[in-house]
């Protein structure tokens, strides 16, 4: 058998953005992975200096479409700790109700496609169509599909009237039994099994080593949620069980991903049920923000997103800094993909659910 | 509840010789985060092992030069005086400051170093894997030195492009060579003059 190296990406019909993996490969088999990132840097870093605090809130929601729910709010967060504002509790409801919707939505794109890459595109279609459940639900509470618009500094700027939360009830009626449907299909079909379970392994130990975040984690046996370990808006008040596997394989991280589905629908139903009356922010002018810095940590669905603002005595902050979960989870790929087989790079590749906007920012 | 040990600030203080400055605050909700500004750049491995060894994960890194303090112009006589930051490095707006952010399950600890223009300072990619994407991205960002990193090309920013993007102004039509604005008009003109 000979060597080769082989180029996938920068554009691939499996990636759904642009990466360059270069790839040693004997035979059949991976060797080595190089990874060239770089395709989509934009140099946000830069830009958020030369804008006032207020406009950035616009600006990191468009870093990254699927969890653009989660970086304006981990700045916000930044932001009221060096103002010393508290949201108040209807406000963090409302924000843990925008970060969970965001979150159904994130994951079963990503088990969607990775039945896609399996090749069954019918679970595929089966699983888009759940997600568009979601998507609706986006679009009647915040207008949006995917930027919501939710957050601003001292809380969130939408309510719910009681026609919002009955429709929102609604829809979770409708995807709960879907997506325990199609959770049953992952956990049994066999062309899902047999693409998924054992490839791609991330040892406990390799897992800590590349200091991975998220559902890769978890589905290596690290037990970090931000929600939990860490509670922010409304978390410390509702029941966030977090799931853990012990095989680190690509059909782990997709589990992982479904339960959080589950997780996610049922804290919503909770945040329904216990929904606090009141404001929705702490203020409705734009306060005034001093010199300070501050780290804003938070969930998003890939895992923990942390902020770190700096404030001077200028309207525009100093520095802002972000890493994304993603950033973290490349470096596994190296792990993952040792002798894996050429045929599986995509679909472990789509496990990590990379997000590369977000990662190059 | 803080996972941090209580006395953290006391062991930080024993690998640190040169001397740190420590505060902390605990949120409404027990997270504790908790800052620690050290004296000398060169003490950095040796806190950054204790951090290792209480199980510490190394978030990520954050680089940024401080722009120096408004001070009142010297009356005659004397002579300006350079504030500095913690540890006498002069905070003339060049300095880098960098920070370390740790996650000690769910609590945050951000270790300080700052570095004289042009310095250097010590890779973590020894203790900590995970350090090599930050540290490549701190070196294509400003112009400091990663001393005994092991992979020191470029991240994201393509080797083609000058060193430090974030120590200067790169116009906007340079930055999306002249894809909009005054500088493709300019570009037009320039070409149209050379095929006359």
């Amino acid at each position: 058998m000979s060597n080769f190296t082989i180029p996938v990406g920068p554009l691939n019909v499996a990636l759904e953005e642009p990466m360059y993996f270069k790839v040693d490969v004997h035979g059949e088999t991976v060797a080595n992975v190089d990874i060239h990132a770089g395709h989509v840097h934009r140099g946000i870093e830069y830009l958020v200096t030369k804008r006032n605090v207020f406009q950035n809130l616009v600006l990191t929601e468009r870093i990254c479409s699927l969890c653009s729910n989660s970086h304006p709010q981990a700045y916000a967060m930044a932001i009221e700790q060096i103002a010393g504002l508290t949201v108040p509790p209807r406000g963090e409801y409302m924000r843990v109700i925008a970060d969970e919707i965001k979150r159904v939505a994130s994951h079963l794109f990503n088990v969607g496609v990775l039945a896609h890459l399996v090749g069954f595109e019918s679970l595929f279609m089966q699983v888009m169509e759940v997600r568009e459940m979601m998507q609706d639900v986006k679009e009647s509470i915040f207008g949006n599909r995917m930027d919501l618009g939710a957050h601003v500094i001292g809380g969130v700027r939408f309510d719910f009237t009681d026609e919002n939360a009955a429709y929102l009830k609604a829809q979770l009626d409708r995807i709960a039994p879907a997506v325990a449907e199609i959770t049953q299909l992952y956990r049994n079909n066999g062309t899902i099994l047999g693409r998924t379970r054992g490839i791609g392994v991330l040892s406990n130990a390799d897992a800590i080593d590349c200091s991975t975040v998220g559902p890769v984690a978890r589905a290596s046996g690290i037990n970090y949620d931000v929600r939990v370990k860490a509670p922010y808006a409304a978390y410390d008040r509702l029941e966030v069980p977090v799931y853990v596997l012990p095989d680190g394989d690509v059909w782990s991280r997709a589990m992982v991903r479904l339960q959080e589905v589950s997780t996610a629908i049922d804290i919503l139903r909770q945040c329904l049920d216990t929904l606090p009356t009141g404001p929705t922010s702490c203020t409705s002018e734009r306060p005034s923000i001093p010199v300070g810095e501050a780290i804003g940590k938070c969930e998003a669905p890939r895992g923990e997103l942390i902020y770190y603002v700096r404030m001077t005595d200028s309207p525009k902050p100093e520095r802002v800094k972000w890493r994304v979960p993603s950033f973290m989870n490349w470096d596994a790929l190296r792990f993952m993909m040792k002798d894996a087989k050429i045929s599986d790079i995509a679909i472990i590749v789509n496990s990590i659910d990379p997000c590369i906007s977000c990662t190059e920012r | 509840m803080s996972v941090l040990p209580d006395n953290i600030e006391s062991r930080l203080a024993a690998v640190a010789p040169s001397g740190i400055r420590f505060t902390s605050a605990t949120n409404a909700k027990s997270v504790c985060c908790s800052w620690c500004k050290l004296a000398n750049k060169d003490d950095l491995l040796s806190t950054a092992s204790l951090m290792k060894s209480i199980g510490a994960r190394l978030s990520t890194i954050t680089i940024l030069q401080p722009k120096a303090p408004s001070t009142p112009p010297p009356k005659e006589g004397e002579t300006a005086v350079v504030p500095t930051f913690f540890g006498g490095i002069a905070s003339d707006g060049k300095t880098f400051e960098i920070d370390y952010h740790f996650d000690i399950d769910g609590d945050t600890l951000t270790l300080v170093v700052y570095v004289p223009y042009g310095g250097d300072v010590q890779s973590l990619t020894t203790l900590f894997r995970c350090a090599d994407w930050p540290e490549r991205e701190m070196m294509e960002l400003y112009s400091v030195i990663v001393r005994g990193h092991p992979d020191p090309r470029r991240l994201f920013i393509d080797p083609g492009i000058d060193n430090a993007v974030l120590e200067r102004l790169i116009p906007f039509s340079t930055l999306v060579n002249s894809a909009t604005t005054k500088g493709l008009w300019e570009k037009i003109l320039t070409n149209k003059g050379n095929q006359q």
